[in-house]
């Protein structure tokens, strides 16, 4: 139909034309502002409580990092900070912790932050009427919380945890006012109080969530760099969800700053006014898991060949442009903790080949599918595409045509959240990419150890690769208990070693968390999580 | 009597469709995942056996299934809609707070999409000879082209060309400001209107050639007098008679265009509850849509009565359909 692609083309012409010849920004010179409200726009989705003690999930943190604090923190070398807690003390057995607390701090609502206050928030984690799923899993050993006086509060355990700090130090297990909590969780999920640089004075669901200065804000945050409230008057934090939108709104000065830019999107912010904060998160690195308790991946060669056919690294650079670096540890390049051994991960086609043939997968069928028995060599591949980007999309079908020549035949199924987790409770799969936030190596024992791969009453399980391993339990559960420091550097180091020599996973880059601001300075993330704070920030119009 | 009967007949109709819809997504809903997700934090939530025990007893997951088919039916037939399993808020109170924000989009766009299927239905009926040809199949290409057009694609290119390059409009909804709706309802008007316009069109050059306009020319009518008093109105009746599927249309665009945008509304709470497994804020927004649907449908109706006197007599046969492309 000429006529018809003649129209379009007419009605298009003008706006391509008009986008074509626009002139890029140019580059504003920085004059700090006091006051004003920053407007910070999320892709990730909107909470549906802003208690991050109610279920635990990564939009929340971004959020509650504005008006709740934690215990304790993380900084860029990964060691623990004093945040609310000044000082800890462990008894020889590792079942006493005693924790020092700051006396001069209190909520915004006017309650005294205290040792009562610190029992309050604990038993609230583990409230099963709160459904806390994240901080529960970082307090579910505190069996008693005696509280000694006002300043001291001790923490009974039931078992030896060398990774409470860390666990002490997530947004989700950060204090919230007692008197805030007992308002019940309907109000509690509209306005939690805390004791952070901002307020949360009003949230209208699918638009925004309004946020004060709190002026009496004692700087116990250690990013601070002065000392009383923020210099912002508040923060106007946007839902956007469609990356395109939110650069958009970036570029057009609807807001200040966005999270989950697109690759293109941070490669062009140079030149434009635009700085990029790279901030991946800590724990466990973005990976494959190969599903070893079944077919055909519970044959350690099978899993090697699909491994080392894969050939990922091309695509990491092309399709991330250079934002993302390739990975070979199970956890993040934030953990100080991580072990890599690049040399397991080397892609030879022909030594994948050798091992398949070797495992019994020696014929093909008509479309190169290798065969053994009459069974095609299937890996189904379920991808949640609300967790995974295009871009991570597009590298699982490089790796698809990648495992392909060598005769796996990968399906690549995108579903929604639901439906994916529905596949893994159903063990409906052999490979699958999950992310895990949290902080510090303890993440190991959650996704690796053999208890990881019984179920939860929901059905979820954390160990995909359904690995059970003595050894690497018995590491795990040594790293978790060792209180000396170089006694759980060595357990964890091999720990990862048992992993990446299972072949059961395959690290590809560390969890993506980008930043594009414009029109704002003084923006820090946090060791903990990599959440960012505005207790620093400045608007520069 | 008659208008009674009439009334009747549609609310029989409304209660059925609202009926048909609220199982279809009820057992959608159950068939595809567990509620429970929704209720203890969303998928993956690793909550303990007590946790999952007590959310079961208070949203009676723990009856049969039968049982809770019943109880959500009876919920609706007395607008009882119950509370959001994933946001703990009544679900009446959620959709209240976004119904608004979708209908003044739905109707400026509706309103817009008449305006423009009206200006190119006369622009194709004044223009005659060689140049009335050419406008002719220029506008039937536009809108062609506008019809098939993806909302998602056209708002992307809105976007980037008004609020990125140009720095004209917002491309977001901050809930401040008139000037935020005007990329969103271009984007849900255009495909609309390119749809009307073709089915306006045909049926004013249709009333142009017919008797009854000769005979009025004949009598002296000028052209404009012709236009507004007879042709407009005859040819406004086939696009009268669709208004109300546009409308059903515009509200499932309504998704697309307030992800995009980033506006609050009904099709963006929709959406986010059936990823998140909320039943009942699903059944509740997806039964306030057909309900929407259903009376959008007899306004037309009436509006149809109105504008045709024919019509207040014996029905006659139904209105043909256009047979024209029609996009998503």
């Amino acid at each position: 139909m000429p006529s018809r692609a003649l129209a379009a083309a007419a009605l298009l012409a003008p706006l391509v034309l008009l986008a074509s010849c626009a002139a890029p920004d140019a580059g504003e010179d920085a004059v700090t502002e006091t006051g004003g409200t920053l407007v910070y726009a999320t892709g990730d989705a909107e909470p549906t409580c802003l208690d991050p003690h109610v279920g635990g999930n990564y939009p929340q943190a971004l959020l509650s990092t504005q008006y709740l604090e934690p215990l304790f923190g993380r900084d860029a070398e990964g060691t623990i900070r004093p945040w609310l807690a000044t000082d800890w003390e462990t008894s020889e057995d590792g079942l006493t912790w005693d924790l020092t607390l700051r006396d001069d701090i209190s909520f915004t609502d006017g309650t005294p932050f205290d040792a009562e206050a610190v029992k309050a928030n604990i038993e609230h984690l583990q409230d099963p009427n709160t459904a806390s799923s994240t901080g529960y899993l970082a307090v579910e050993q505190i069996d008693e919380i005696e509280v000694v006086d006002p300043a001291h509060v001790r923490l009974h355990l039931s078992t030896p945890k060398s990774a409470l700090l860390e666990a002490l130090s997530q947004p989700w297990t950060a204090m919230e006012s007692p008197a805030g909590i007992e308002r019940g969780q309907d109000e509690n999920c509209q306005a939690p109080i805390g004791t952070g640089p901002f307020v949360v004075d009003e949230w209208v669901p699918q638009q925004r969530v309004e946020l004060s200065r709190n002026d009496d804000y004692v700087a116990t945050n250690p990013e601070a760099d002065h000392d009383g409230a923020a210099h912002l008057d508040g923060i106007e934090w946007r839902f956007i969800p469609d990356a395109a939108t939110r650069q958009a709104a970036l570029a057009s000065g609807e807001v200040d700053v966005i999270d989950n830019p697109l690759p293109s999107d941070i490669v062009s912010a140079e030149g434009q006014g635009i700085t990029h904060i790279d901030a991946p998160r800590p724990a466990s690195s973005n990976r494959i898991e190969l599903n070893s308790a079944q077919a055909p991946f519970d044959d350690i060669r099978v899993r090697e060949a699909f491994v080392r056919a894969a050939d990922p690294n091309p695509g990491i650079e092309s399709l991330f442009l250079g934002t993302a670096e390739r990975s070979y540890s199970p956890l993040s390049s934030m953990e100080p903790l991580a072990y890599a051994d690049p040399a397991l991960f080397e892609t030879d086609a022909d030594a994948a080949a050798a091992l398949l043939d070797e495992a019994g997968w020696s014929e093909r069928d008509d479309d190169g599918t290798r065969l053994k028995d009459g069974e095609r060599l299937t890996v189904r591949f379920p991808v949640s595409t609300d967790q995974s980007t295009a871009a991570e999309q597009s590298l699982f079908e490089q790796i698809q045509e990648n495992a392909a020549s060598v005769g796996f035949d990968v399906v690549l199924d995108p579903v929604d959240l639901s439906t994916w987790y529905g596949a893994l409770g159903a063990h409906e799969y052999e490979a699958v990419s999950a992310p895990y936030t949290t902080v510090g190596p303890d993440v190991l024992r959650i996704l690796y150890h053999s208890s990881g791969t019984v179920p939860a009453p929901s059905g979820y399980f954390a160990n995909h690769a359904m690995l059970q391993l003595p050894e690497l339990d018995e590491a795990l559960d040594a790293a978790a208990s060792a209180l000396d420091p170089d006694e759980r550097a060595e357990r964890y180091t091999e720990a990862q070693r048992i992993v990446l020599e299972s072949y059961a996973v395959l690290p590809l880059y560390d969890q993506q968390n980008h930043f594009l601001v414009k029109g704002a300075t003084g923006i820090a993330t946090l060791g903990t999580v990599a959440t960012p704070t505005f207790v620093n920030a400045q608007l520069t119009d | 009597m008659a208008a009674v009967r009439w009334l009747a007949a549609r609310l029989a109709r409304a209660v059925l469709v609202v009926w048909i819809v609220a199982t279809v997504v009820f057992f959608a809903l159950r068939a595809s995942g567990d509620p429970l997700e929704a209720i203890l934090g969303g998928p993956g939530s690793q909550a303990g056996p007590e946790a999952v025990a007590a959310a079961e007893r208070e949203y009676g997951l723990d009856r049969p299934l039968v049982v809770q088919y019943a109880v959500q039916l009876g919920r609706i037939a007395t607008l009882q809609l119950g509370d959001s399993y994933a946001r703990r808020q009544s679900v009446a109170e959620l959709i209240w707070q976004q119904l608004p924000s979708t209908l003044v989009l739905a109707v400026l766009a509706l309103a817009l999409a008449w305006v423009l299927a009206v200006v190119g239905a006369i622009i194709a009926t004044t223009a005659r000879g060689r140049i009335g040809r050419a406008v002719n199949a220029l506008l039937r290409g536009v809108e062609i082209a506008a019809t098939v057009m993806p909302q998602f694609w056209l708002g992307a290119v809105l976007i980037l060309v008004f609020a990125s390059t140009l720095g004209l409009l917002p491309a977001t909804s901050a809930g401040s400001s008139p000037a935020e709706l005007v990329l969103p309802v271009v984007t849900l008007a255009i495909p609309i209107a390119g749809f009307l316009a073709q089915v306006s069109r045909d049926a004013l050059l249709e009333a142009d050639r017919a008797p009854f306009a000769t005979s009025a020319r004949a009598r002296g009518a000028g052209e404009p007098r012709l236009l507004l008093r007879h042709t407009l109105r005859h040819a406004s009746l086939p696009a009268l008679a669709l208004s109300g599927w546009a409308f059903g249309n515009l509200l499932s665009g309504a998704v697309v265009v307030e992800v995009l945008f980033a506006r609050p509304g009904l099709g963006r709470l929709l959406q986010e509850a059936a990823l998140a497994r909320d039943v009942p804020v699903v059944i509740g927004a997806v039964s306030i849509v057909a309900v929407l649907y259903v009376a959008v449908i007899v306004v037309a109706d009436a509006a149809e009565l109105v504008v045709d006197p024919r019509l207040r007599g014996p029905r006659p046969a139904a209105l043909r359909m256009p047979d024209v492309a029609v996009g998503s």
